[in-house]
């Protein structure tokens, strides 16, 4: 099958295929998404050591899971709630959700020195930041997911979500003038 | 940096409570002209503005590389092994 011929089967049909039994089917929409699954799990797992097993264990989920899809805003942001959900039975998010810096300091961190004296290495800034910051920003500027999106991946309220993206950028920010990082 | 001072009739620290909801367009038109005014008058908080949008614009540009061979490899074999 060409890639332009793959590309005509929705991931919705692929899903239904898989709830049906057909590997094959399963295979095409792992393909499709497996670096994305991959790239949210190293970012939203506060260790870096179990990612591929989270990637193979939600996507085990996903087959598992495939009849009862529905509902969903694509099949995106179900695996990536499939391994979210993994990612917290391994990680209990007793205090993950706290965030009390005051909004203050954060501006004040970010708006030290300049983005044009040192310039880190933006991969390097964002591998530096704490998962839940990583997390948010991979879902919201790395996929373009709505906070709506977001918010159903994460369990957090939108307006958690927007809040948490803000501070997160704020981080990013801060992390980018950082001198020396990343090289 | 400043957060007390008015400018344009807001709060910086208002202001830059806003920036991320204002670059996502998700403010009503109204408010969003308002932050707009203040910072056309506030180079503090249009220089934050710019960098804050500056870093998610080097975000967006990541390439999103592809699964390594070697892990696609173990993945499939994990699930050609539960199929």
């Amino acid at each position: 099958m060409s890639d332009a011929d793959d590309a005509r089967i929705s991931d919705e049909t692929l899903i239904g295929l898989t709830a049906a039994g057909d590997f094959a089917a399963f295979d095409r929409l792992v393909r499709r998404h497996q670096a994305a699954v991959y790239r949210f799990a190293r970012a939203a797992a506060p260790s870096g050591e179990d990612v591929e097993e989270i990637l193979g264990a939600a996507f085990l989920a996903a087959r598992r899971g495939a009849a009862r899809y529905r509902d969903e805003p694509s099949a995106r942001t179900w695996l990536l709630a499939l391994a979210r959900r993994i990612i917290d039975r391994r990680y209990p998010r007793t205090n993950r959700e706290a965030d009390s810096t005051p909004l203050r300091d954060l501006v004040r961190s970010a708006a030290r020195g300049s983005l044009e004296e040192h310039g880190a290495p933006v991969a390097a800034a964002l591998e530096a930041l704490a998962p839940e910051d990583r997390e948010i920003l991979t879902l919201c500027d790395r996929e373009y997911f709505t906070a709506d999106e977001a918010s159903r991946v994460t369990g957090l309220s939108e307006t958690a979500v927007r809040t948490r993206l803000h501070r997160a950028r704020l981080r990013l920010l801060a992390r980018l003038k950082e001198d020396g990082l990343g090289r | 940096m400043e957060d007390e001072r008015i400018v344009a009739g807001l709060h910086c620290g208002e202001v830059q409570a806003d920036l991320t909801e204002n670059l996502d367009g998700r403010l009503s038109r109204e408010r969003s002209l308002r932050i707009e005014e203040h910072l056309d008058e506030c180079g503090e908080c249009r220089r934050l503005n710019g960098e804050i949008a500056a870093a998610v614009r080097s975000l967006r540009e990541l390439p999103d590389e592809p699964l390594a061979p070697e892990i696609e490899a173990r993945l499939l074999d994990l699930l050609i092994a539960h199929d």
